[in-house]
């Protein structure tokens, strides 16, 4: 019963104080779509995504209702770190749903063109300014959102002394940016500028793990969680805890401050440890992370040594030895990789997943129409219409076409010189996460298995293969798919079973492709490499060596008459794939989570007759 | 900064100008490389007009062969006759033989380019027997746009180092409002608020958009805004339209559109 009136009260004191406008809300993940490209367009950097913020704590002055209601103590505010730019998930600051979504575009505009913050209120002014100046329908509705927030800022007859100067400056700055250098010092928080842009947090997140035990993701997470968060990320802070001995509450509860001061517990065995972890994540300005990865379920896995074998894929035959560049030498070392083609035997036959059913049946229609691309055949012995210029060479000419009588001209089916071999680095780079719920992997393996598709209905032949190596004693080769079998569920099987290897040592894996691939009877011979980062193993086979070691394979096959292409989602890829692949050899994909749709499309604009 | 050459304007973009004139004078063929309406085909008939050479424009296409180029033998009520192709009448009379996105035609072409292309400049003709020298005012022109990435077209390296290369790109802004100003007759101010448009619109490429905004796609909008059509009306249906398929990405450009007109 408490319970029950508690939740009425405070829905009821929650309504009573919210300055909302909840019938003119505009949520952000209707609206990102077109933010990104928005961004991008006005200078953005093409890498940033676009996410929700959680909301900041500003130290104001409330009014009663809110303080009894215990709301307004956090805001929404936007701003950017190198990752990604924050916005908040929805916004119903007016009351006009127009106006709303006019705020997201001006703040998209704005995060473009201030990247940086150096100094708050005069880096503002100044983007506002070069906004206002090259773009005048921005103009517009800048004017339109300041006459409109203005009213919404605290009242100034109520306002006094240094609160009252800083008020009016920050005003004026928007009324007239530009005109106001600096910002009056007055105590509290200044109330939140909802059009301007905010520093990102201070706390640094370090990205590397202390610990040596590198546990497994969870695979079997509640998917259904993450909806209640809405696309609000929390920020995020490394606590060092790897030196310190487990903790122990030696002062009363009740000095604690907050939720966020970090309690140093380790309580790896709670009971009902994601009992609403969600719940409590959402009353959290920051979430504490430990270095210690050994969360819920530590699993012990060997790093990297090998897997017995008979949890391993079956290898097939004994192996391939393959020269490797030894650049500082200048000499080919010859036999020095052993490359060792892997089948997963084990993997069932499996249809295409329910999720890309839909995308992969649109493929299918698009590639199929390549495979009926019908063209006009020249000189046949047979054919639906007389071939004009046969005929007339014949009489012209008829010592030259002595025996032959090809006058006619066929429309027949257009055969496609073309075969290709998709290579897919399966390092365990790819195991890392690229949001909540998928591993680069799971993007990859979901590439293939729609580029499959696609080139299946599109009559090409094709292969699919899977690298990854640990030093050079052995260079795994997965077959996915090889250029005689069909295309069936026992492919998509193993596809769909594929999981990340150990290191990328690229050049092996290229040679062997173009072993494989030389073997095609077609003219054009087409070796994509679909990778998520530079060539590495643990041996010497980093930095210069693998890159030099890589290069010389890309060139071996150029040679062969094999066109290598190197798709990628590192986003740093631009710094050493001009090197590797030429200018016009690569691709790098930014957006991780488009590759699946992308793949396909790359295919066709490399390879479309017009 | 404008040049004209009767009655035609063309502003250069670097030394394009010089190099194609010394080309020119020592009879060697030259090779454009560019984006999709930057101004290749403007520049090579700025030339020809220039140059006061005859002009033989040929745009490729994936069934082009070199029988189109060199000449067909026609029948007539007298029986056969030959008749010369526009690259044999460009060989013979003299004149500028422009080949439009050469990567795009057969790949028998490029076998009657290369005995054009080198010291001896000569077009055999195998068909008639004939092989035709080739006039001094000839000169060969090719063009094609590197940016697609295509593996089944491309230039042969041995054809490629036959010419006279010059890559082209979209002009500065300061000189495409220029441009746009005297292709169009539009205003200053909304030329202005095109070319900053097409620069945004240019750095969606290769995310959003497959091509980037052209030269041409700009011009084409003004000429329609100065014709009286409402501003935003023309960008949504020159711009937003022509560049995208993609429903999100039409949309965010017409809110592209909305923050200029």
């Amino acid at each position: 019963m408490e319970e029950l009136v508690g939740e009425y009260w405070h829905r009821l004191i929650t309504k009573r104080a919210a300055t909302d406008h909840a019938e003119a809300q505009v949520n952000l993940v209707d609206l990102s779509s077109q933010l990104a490209p928005f961004y991008r367009a006005l200078g953005g950097a093409p890498g940033k995504v676009i996410e929700g913020a959680s909301p900041r704590e500003f130290k104001l002055h409330r009014r009663l209702l809110q303080r009894v209601a215990g709301t307004h103590r956090r805001t929404n505010v936007t701003w950017q770190d190198e990752r990604s730019v924050r916005f908040a998930p929805r916004h119903a600051l007016f009351p006009d749903k127009q106006l709303n979504e006019d705020l997201y575009f001006w703040l998209t505009a704005l995060a473009a063109q201030l990247p940086h913050i150096n100094h708050w209120f005069v880096d503002n002014q100044n983007a506002v300014i070069e906004i206002l100046k090259s773009r005048p329908g921005l103009a517009k509705k800048y004017y339109a959102l300041v006459a409109a927030i203005l009213p919404m800022r605290p009242d100034l007859d109520k306002l006094e002394g240094h609160k009252l100067a800083r008020e009016l400056a920050i005003q004026q700055a928007l009324k007239e940016p530009g005109s106001v250098t600096s910002l009056p010092k007055a105590s509290g928080d200044p109330f939140p500028i909802f059009l301007w842009l905010y520093p990102e947090p201070i706390h640094g997140v370090s990205i590397a793990a202390d610990d040596e035990l590198d546990d497994a993701p969870v695979e079997n997470q509640n998917n259904e969680k993450h909806e209640q968060q809405k696309g609000a990320r929390k920020d995020a802070k490394r606590n060092d805890d790897s030196k310190e001995t487990d903790g122990l509450l030696i002062f009363m509860l009740e000095s604690l401050f907050s939720w966020t001061e970090q309690v140093d517990l380790d309580r790896p065995q709670e009971e009902d440890v994601d009992v609403d972890v969600s719940g409590a994540a959402d009353d959290l300005d920051l979430i504490t992370l430990s270095r210690q990865r050994r969360a819920q379920s530590s699993s012990i896995k060997f790093d990297m040594d090998l897997p017995s074998p008979q949890h391993d894929d079956l290898a097939v035959g004994d192996g391939t030895l393959l020269p490797e560049w030894d650049y500082k030498r200048s000499i080919m070392l010859k036999d020095h990789c052993l490359l060792q083609p892997m089948l997963a035997d084990d993997a069932l036959p499996a249809p295409v997943p329910e999720r890309l059913k839909q995308i992969a049946y649109q493929l299918r229609n698009r590639f199929s129409a390549l495979n009926f691309q019908a063209t006009w055949q020249r000189r046949q012995p047979f054919g639906t219409e007389l071939d004009l210029d046969a005929c007339i060479e014949g009489i012209t000419s008829p010592n030259k076409y002595e025996d032959k009588q090809d006058f006619y001209k066929s429309h027949s089916k257009n055969k496609r010189e073309l075969s290709c071999l998709l290579l897919a680095d399966l390092s365990m780079s790819t195991d890392s996460a690229i949001n909540a719920h998928e591993r680069v992997i799971d993007v990859i393996r979901d590439s293939i298995l729609l580029f499959a598709e696609a080139l299946n209905s599109s009559g090409d032949p094709f292969a699919i293969y899977g690298f990854s190596s640990i030093k050079n004693k052995q260079v795994r080769y997965n077959l996915l798919k090889n250029f005689s079998e069909p295309y069936t569920d026992a492919a998509r099987g193993r596809i769909l079973a594929v999981k990340p290897g150990y290191y990328t040592r690229m050049g092996a894996g290229i040679r062997q492709s173009v072993e494989v691939l030389k073997l095609q009877p077609t003219h054009k011979r087409l070796l994509l490499i679909l990778s998520d980062g530079k060539p590495n193993d643990i041996d010497h086979y980093e930095g210069r060596y693998g890159i030099e070691d890589t290069r010389k394979a890309v060139m071996e096959a150029k040679q062969q008459g094999i066109q290598p292409f190197c798709i990628t989602i590192d986003e740093d890829g631009n710094e050493y794939l001009p090197y590797l692949f030429g200018d016009h050899g690569y691709a790098v994909v930014s957006d991780t989570a488009r590759l699946p749709t992308l793949l396909p499309k790359l295919y066709l604009n490399l390879t479309g007759q017009s | 900064m404008t040049t004209t050459a009767n009655n035609m304007n063309y502003l250069p973009q670097q030394n394009e100008v010089e190099i194609f004139s010394h080309a020119a004078e020592n009879k060697l063929p030259v090779l454009i490389k560019g984006p999709t309406g930057c101004g290749k085909t403007r520049f090579v008939e700025y030339m020809a007009n220039k140059l006061g050479r005859e002009i033989f424009t040929v745009a490729c296409h994936d069934d082009l062969t070199a029988t189109d180029l060199v000449g067909r033998h026609l029948m007539n009520k007298d029986g056969t006759y030959w008749q010369d192709g526009p690259l044999t009448r460009a060989v013979r009379e003299g004149g500028i033989c422009y080949l439009d996105e050469v990567v795009e035609a057969r790949k028998d072409t490029t076998v009657v380019l290369h005995p054009l292309s080198d010291h001896r400049r000569v077009l055999p003709i195998d068909r008639t027997g004939e092989e035709v020298i080739a006039h001094p005012d000839f000169m060969l022109v090719i063009s094609y746009n590197p940016g697609y990435q295509n593996v089944m077209k491309g230039l042969k390296p041995s054809t490629r180092q036959r010419f006279v290369g010059m890559a082209f790109d979209y002009p500065s802004p300061e000189r495409e409002v220029v441009i746009v100003c005297q292709e169009s007759n539009i205003d200053k101010e909304t030329a202005q608020k095109l070319v900053t448009l097409g620069g945004d619109l240019r750095r969606l490429k290769d995310h959003d958009l497959e091509e980037a905004a052209s030269t041409r796609i700009l011009i084409y909008t003004a000429m329609m805004i100065n014709s009286g059509l409402e501003p935003k009306q023309a960008c949504y249906a020159c711009l937003a339209q022509a560049l995208s398929d993609e429903t999100e990405t039409i949309l965010a450009i017409e809110r592209l559109i909305q923050i200029y007109f």
